[in-house]
């Protein structure tokens, strides 16, 4: 398995053969893949309005691994929603591989995350109807790109593989374990090689060693050229990435680069 | 209650549309209630204007022969009234009816303004009439308007009341000719025997009936096998309506339950015992059933009051006031309290029985995966994604589905049944008219055969070159109990085109008779039998020489014979003209109609039984459609986790449709197939009880232009739908939706 580790019968993971965690260039070296000004989320008005993320500020450059951490409450899901577009700020300027995302129309917004955003969600969000198989192509069948039913089948054994799950292509969701539908859904975040991957807790409902299993897959995938941006509150994680924002009240406390936490 | 209330502040949108749902299922039951509010309002009309037992049409009788007749056994009372036909200066025939105003105790005049008439020429009658105070013409005679009123045997027709004196002296009739008696024993043959009695007490003085009498055995109305034929027809869509209203109830309740799969099984894990679960779900089914209660018995009340009243309104012309049926109020509010509870407490039982883990994990309590099926489904090679998508997904809640497609057939059935039942009244219309070939028909306003014969020779001479003019007798009589029309023809008949189907057509001067073959067959009368036919002189008999088609109850005889047995030789009632315009002047009152005339009545007839059964339809399918609407919702609202991560993955509104419509269109296609299979059989089933009732062919046309039309209507409606419900799930942050997942 490229992936660097085996699954057992029950399919999860041993950190046998993890991987070295790869080598990430330093942020000055690349162009700037995220660039948020004054962002705000708000939610309801007066004395009902709910705050989720205001006045961030935050440049992340491309191939970058930023790890978000947080208490709970602190804003942390709601920043990793608005980068992946899957959520719209209530002012603010959002700016991700020079497309300003903020003010782009339902539909629009949704075609450029088609094409440019992966996302991980903490609750993999499989279609319980579809295969791992079938998760994974949906991503490529929704694409903005019209890819070929046979490039479309390589590319998802490809990723597949690549997680490895490609003994358990043809299962659904129902019949995989937590670890496994997390790896389905990586693999679908990853099929159309997006220029940013949003991952929220991507290993928050996992154990030790699943989790650490996947923060190597999200590494491998930020040393291939891609954004990370992980939303973790374990900061053992937060520590491998490249930059770890901190917030607090919904508001950016402090960007710490790696070695610092 | 409380815990109803609490929900619905959770949820108004849902738990409104919950509410409203299953409101609308127990108002839909109420369509059970027609009959009865019909029947009711009928009964009171009956018992407040003192409808007798027996009415008879006579030739003038004098006051002693009244007194005879009300001194026979079994006899309460018997009193004679006027009843003639009189023109009215637009040319329209109407009723003159004198009456016993002071001392009568049948047919009671009751008043809505004015007062009963008592002076020359006073007159009560309906408001379409004249204003109180107006005067109104009749045969050259000036009336006063003095009230407005009616009484029910004449309802529903122009009728100026009037006091014997006023009638008596206004028309030729030198005694009363309409004779109402009431009786102890009002059992249909004491009637009977009464009937002949009295016939006995008028031959005695060389007077006759002039038209069958009027049986009304234990306090029935003339309509009486009107409103039953009629209440048999909504009886089936009143159970077509209970069924979809029980398939709403089911769908809504299970739907409240099993939305709750997650919750109760937080609940389960931190340690809430299943017993308790089950009744908290149990509760909340329950109490917002009692809110559906409160809403849905009045509507139900409305439903059967509304369609009520337009059968009462048509049939019999009374407008009844407001009337409940209390056996169906509270057998459709225990029906929904039980089938709630029964459904509730089985999805209870089902989602308080599933493995915690999975519980915990679904968010729309409907895993996939864990059975044989699901498995073999992932197995089809069913097209492409976005087709195994929306097949997966239909078959994911099987249950939903078929709800959703028997809803679809409910409304498509109710909605082809519609045009089929009016494509098959004008089927029958046309046939029933087209072995006639007259252009006008002129009948005598007043019972009897008061046509001698100046008065036909008066008509042939008339008539203008080449037109053909034929007389004959047309009167009502009973075979079998079973009121029938009666026709003497000439053998030779040119109005009537026999289309002979067994034996022979009818020989002059013979006592043989033709049957319709409909009639004939339902009644095993075969060609060479002896037929006894009840006329109003009394029982006759004839041979059985052969069977017409003519989709009706008919019998017909030579004319000369007929008018002999009517006790009138060589007399008729009727002249039929192959000219539209005959413009007869006879000594007697007369009607003309012409075949436009008639046409426009048949067609009045079918547009009555088109709204009332059309009004019924709209119900089974409104209550259908909203069953699909409310399906459909909860649908979303348990797939909008999904519909969100399809967005995250970048699926705008446009694909979200696609897939969406790709999931509906097929259980569209399979509804609506079901749907016309389902309004065919309706239509048949209720043409085959009218044939049933009537003893008659009437015969069924399915209305298959109108399939195209139907299923392009009822796919249009899906889409539309689909689109709202996605625009409904897009319209919400992913974000938002998927947090709320978690």
């Amino acid at each position: 398995m490229s992936f660097g580790t085996r699954c057992d019968d029950d399919g999860a993971m041993h950190q046998t053969t993890l991987l070295p965690v790869p080598t990430i260039a330093p942020p000055n070296s690349r162009s700037v893949s995220i660039e948020a000004r004054d962002l705000t989320r708000i939610w309801g008005k007066g004395h009902a309005a709910q705050v989720g993320v205001t006045g961030v500020d935050l440049e992340i450059r491309s191939g970058e691994l930023v790890a978000v951490i947080g208490p709970s409450g602190s804003g942390k899901s709601t920043l990793g929603a608005l980068l992946a577009g899957i959520d719209t700020p209530t002012s603010g300027s959002l700016v991700i591989d020079g497309v300003r995302i903020d003010n782009l129309k339902r539909d629009r917004l949704a075609a450029w995350r088609s094409g440019h955003v992966g996302i991980v969600f903490q609750d993999f969000h499989l279609l319980p109807t579809l295969t791992a198989f079938e998760n994974v192509e949906l991503a490529l069948e929704l694409g903005a790109r019209r890819v070929g039913r046979g490039d479309r089948r390589a590319a998802v054994n490809r990723v597949l593989d690549r997680v490895g799950l490609i003994q358990h292509a043809r299962k659904l969701p129902a019949q995989l374990s937590g670890g496994e539908q997390q790896r389905v859904a990586i693999a679908r975040a990853l099929v159309t090689k997006p220029s940013l991957l949003v991952a929220d807790e991507p290993t928050g409902a996992l154990d030790q060693r699943n989790g650490h299993a996947i923060f190597e897959l999200l590494t491998g995938v930020a040393a291939s050229g891609t954004t990370v941006v992980l939303i973790t509150h374990d900061r053992s994680l937060a520590e491998a990435a490249t930059r770890t924002v901190a917030m607090i009240d919904g508001r950016v406390d402090s960007i710490i680069e790696r070695g610092a936490l | 209650m409380r815990a109803a209330l609490r929900q619905f502040r959770r949820a108004p949108g849902r738990i409104s549309a919950s509410v409203f749902a299953l409101a609308l299922a127990v108002g839909a039951v109420g369509v059970l209630a027609i009959p009865a509010v019909s029947e009711g309002s009928l009964h009171e009309a009956v018992a407040r204007d003192g409808l007798a037992d027996l009415i008879v049409s006579t030739t003038p009788l004098s006051t002693d022969q009244v007194i005879q007749i009300a001194a026979l056994d079994n006899v309460v009372a018997a009193e004679a009234s006027i009843d003639v036909g009189v023109r009215a200066d637009d040319g329209e025939i109407v009723r003159l009816v004198g009456l016993d105003i002071q001392h009568q105790t049948m047919d009671l005049v009751h008043l809505d303004a004015g007062r009963l008439p008592s002076g020359r020429n006073e007159v009560v009658t309906a408001p379409s009439m004249g204003a109180i105070g107006d005067l109104v013409f009749a045969n050259d005679v000036r009336y006063r308007i003095v009230g407005h009123g009616e009484t029910l045997w004449w309802s529903g027709r122009d009728t100026l009341y009037t006091t014997l004196e006023t009638a008596r002296r206004n028309t030729s009739q030198v005694g009363t000719n309409r004779l109402t008696i009431t009786v102890r024993n009002d059992g249909e043959s004491d009637l009977r025997v009464i009937a002949d009695e009295v016939r006995g007490v008028l031959a005695s003085n060389h007077d006759t009936f002039t038209a069958f009498p009027i049986y009304l055995p234990n306090g029935t109305t003339p309509i009486d096998a009107d409103i039953r034929q009629i209440s048999q027809m909504i009886g089936l869509l009143g159970i077509a309506a209970g069924l979809v209203a029980l398939v709403l109830l089911a769908s809504t309740t299970n739907t409240l339950i099993t939305e709750r799969t997650r919750e109760v099984a937080v609940m389960r894990a931190l340690g809430g015992r299943s017993g308790q679960l089950r009744r908290r779900l149990r509760r909340i089914a329950l109490g917002i059933a009692i809110l559906a209660i409160a809403i849905g018995l009045p509507l139900g009340v409305l439903i059967s009051n509304l369609i009520a009243r337009m059968v009462l309104e048509k049939f019999v012309g009374i407008t009844p006031d407001l009337a409940v049926d209390w056996r169906v109020l509270i057998g459709s509010a225990l029906g929904t309290l039980i089938g709630v509870r029964l459904v509730a407490a089985r999805a209870a039982r089902r989602i308080v029985k599933l493995p915690l883990a999975d519980a915990l994990r679904d968010r729309d309590g409907a895993p996939f995966g864990r059975r044989a099926r699901d498995r073999f489904l992932t197995r089809l090679p069913i097209g492409g994604l976005s087709s195994r998508l929306a097949t997966r997904s239909s078959f994911r809640r099987p249950a939903r589905t078929i709800a959703v497609i028997a809803q679809i057939a409910a409304a498509v059935g109710a909605a082809f049944l519609i045009p089929s039942l009016a494509a098959s009244v004008t089927e029958f219309n046309d046939a029933t008219t087209a072995p006639w070939v007259w252009a006008s028909q002129t009948t005598a306003t007043d019972s009897g055969l008061p046509f001698d014969e100046a008065i036909q020779a008066a008509a042939s001479d008339s008539a203008a070159q080449g037109t053909v003019v034929e007389t004959g007798v047309w009167v009502f009589g009973e075979v079998n109990d079973l009121e029938v029309d009666i026709y003497g023809l000439a053998s030779d008949t040119r109005m009537f085109t026999a289309t002979v189907v067994h034996g022979a057509w009818i020989t002059a001067g013979s006592r043989g008779a033709v049957l319709s073959e409909g009639f004939a067959r339902r009644q095993s009368l075969d060609v060479g039998e002896q037929l006894t036919v009840d006329l109003a002189s009394g029982l006759v008999r004839y041979t059985i020489v052969g069977t017409v088609k003519d989709f009706g109850r008919a019998v017909y005889v030579d004319r000369s014979v007929l008018a002999a047995d009517l006790g009138a030789p060589d007399h008729v009632n009727a002249v039929w003209s192959s000219d539209a315009d005959p413009n007869f002047t006879f000594p007697v009152a007369i009607d003309t109609s012409t075949a436009a005339d008639l046409a426009a009545e048949n067609e009045s007839g079918r547009r009555a039984i088109v709204a009332i059964f059309g009004a019924i339809a709209l119900i089974v399918a409104g209550v259908a459609a909203l069953a699909v609407v409310s399906s459909m919702t909860v649908s979303l609202y348990e797939r909008r986790h999904e519909f969100a991560t399809l967005q995250a993955l970048g699926a705008g509104r446009r694909r979200l449709r696609g897939l969406v419509i790709r999931e509906v269109v097929p259980v569209c296609i399979v509804g609506v197939a079901a749907g016309i299979d389902v309004g065919g059989l309706g239509t048949r089933a209720i043409m085959r009880a009218f044939e049933e009732s009537n003893q008659m062919d009437i015969g069924t046309v399915q209305a298959y232009s109108s399939i195209p039309v139907i299923a392009v209507a009822t796919l249009f409606a899906m889409i539309v739908l689909a689109t709202l419900v996605v625009r409904r799930a897009s319209r919400r942050s992913v974000a938002v939706t998927l947090r709320g997942a978690a």
